[in-house]
């Protein structure tokens, strides 16, 4: 899928005309950002509003996120376990402190 | 200093100003009052003549400047700028003010210092697709050599030119291969170069956002603040108006609307008229209590 994010008022107003005025190429509309299918029609509204609002308009592609691919171990199980945590106002750098689990600066340095 | 207007050298001046005779456009006289407007904010001299010229017509405006609000009000007609936009911009005419001038100011500065460089990627994504593009031809052509020198083997032909051909190629294709590593690095880097602009121009969309909820909140304190002054208005101006119990729920005659804004507001340059409501342009102005061009 194409993912546009647009970063002024005028882009995000011919954002929400363009996803409504071809719902066909619209997967999802969030605030100023959308996904568009991965089709010509997608391309096309991603390049029109480029072409029109220039740098305020970012277009990124995207595919699903497959876990058990993508993201180490380590990473899956620190999220399952956060989640399971006894207390819910545990920051989770506090949680992972003299764990295994992964401290979050050294996951915001590595890499997929 | 009474307003005055002069078209092709003729002079009209007073409260009520008739033009129809002289058949100008309503844009030819907006823009020689907006000409007067922009002379006051540039060395501050609002007497001087402002003259605009369109269609081999030349329209001057000498008289009291533009003051706040005029932009809004210079020209009343019954679509945009909204009611509420109008009403606040009487009332801004006036001298009033709203509690949030001050932070629209800070915002506005904020706005003003802000600076969002470009942040385009197009010749470096342009730059990796042709580098890629390179590759895949060259890798082709590669294939298809070693399969001709593979085909002459079997029949036992002469291989040294294709031979030859197929080390040219294959120099060629390591070439392009280098180029599109450099390629894709460099769209890489200039992808991360552009995140903080990115991030500024974000800024910039939630100041944006903010100022525009402030000045709506400015609007409707104004608006509401001359609302009673307005109903009065309403029932001096030709047009049935309803001006309700505050300024969302004014109904009626929409230009009538305007012509009470006017009623309302306090401008010393005049405002022009097109439509056919008064019987001229002085009674017009002593209705609108503003000083009028009729074109």
């Amino acid at each position: 899928m194409l993912v546009v994010v647009t970063y002024s008022r005028e882009a995000r107003t011919t954002l929400r005309n363009a996803c409504r005025n071809n719902e066909a190429a619209v997967v999802e509309r969030v605030g100023r950002a959308a996904l568009l299918a991965a089709t010509e029609l997608g391309a096309f509204l991603a390049l029109r509003l480029r072409a029109k609002h220039g740098a305020d308009v970012w277009v990124g592609r995207t595919e699903p996120f497959n876990e058990f691919a993508d993201a180490p171990e380590a990473v899956r199980t620190a999220a399952t376990a956060y989640e399971d945590r006894e207390s819910p106002y545990t920051p989770y750098a506090k949680f992972a402190a003299g764990t295994d689990h992964p401290a979050p600066e050294r996951m915001a340095d590595r890499e997929l | 200093m009474t307003p005055a207007v002069v078209v092709d050298g003729r002079r009209y001046s007073g409260q009520g100003i008739d033009l129809r005779d002289e058949e100008v456009a309503p844009e030819t006289v907006v823009a020689a009052l907006d000409r007067a407007g922009n002379a006051e904010a540039l060395d501050g001299e609002p007497d001087d003549a402002a003259t605009a010229a369109s269609a081999d017509r030349t329209v001057a405006y000498h008289g009291p400047s533009p003051g706040v609000g005029h932009g809004i009000l210079r020209e009343p007609a019954d679509g945009r700028p909204t009611l509420r936009a109008t009403l606040a911009a009487a009332a801004r005419s006036r001298g009033l003010t709203a509690s949030v001038d001050d932070d629209i100011e800070g915002i506005r500065a904020q706005l003003a210092s802000l600076s969002v460089g470009s942040a385009s990627t197009a010749a470096q994504r342009r730059r990796e697709s042709a580098a890629g593009a390179d590759v895949a031809e060259l890798r082709e052509r590669v294939a298809a050599l070693r399969g001709q020198l593979e085909a002459r083997r079997e029949v036992g032909a002469p291989t040294e030119a294709v031979a030859e051909k197929i080390a040219a190629a294959a120099a060629e294709l390591s070439e392009a291969e280098t180029e599109r590593v450099a390629a894709e690095q460099a769209l890489a880097d200039a992808e991360r170069r552009s995140r903080p602009n990115r991030a500024a121009r974000r800024r910039r969309l939630r100041l944006q956002d903010r100022l525009a909820n402030l000045e709506r909140d400015a609007r409707a304190e104004l608006a509401a603040a001359v609302h009673d002054d307005f109903a009065a208005a309403a029932e001096a101006v030709p047009g049935a108006v309803d001006a309700g119990d505050d300024p969302g729920s004014i109904s009626g005659d929409r230009l009538a609307a305007r012509y009470a804004a006017l009623r309302v507001a306090d401008l010393d340059a005049p405002v022009v008229l097109t439509g056919g409501r008064f019987p001229d342009a002085d009674a017009a102005a002593a209705t609108l209590s503003t000083p009028v061009v009729r074109v």
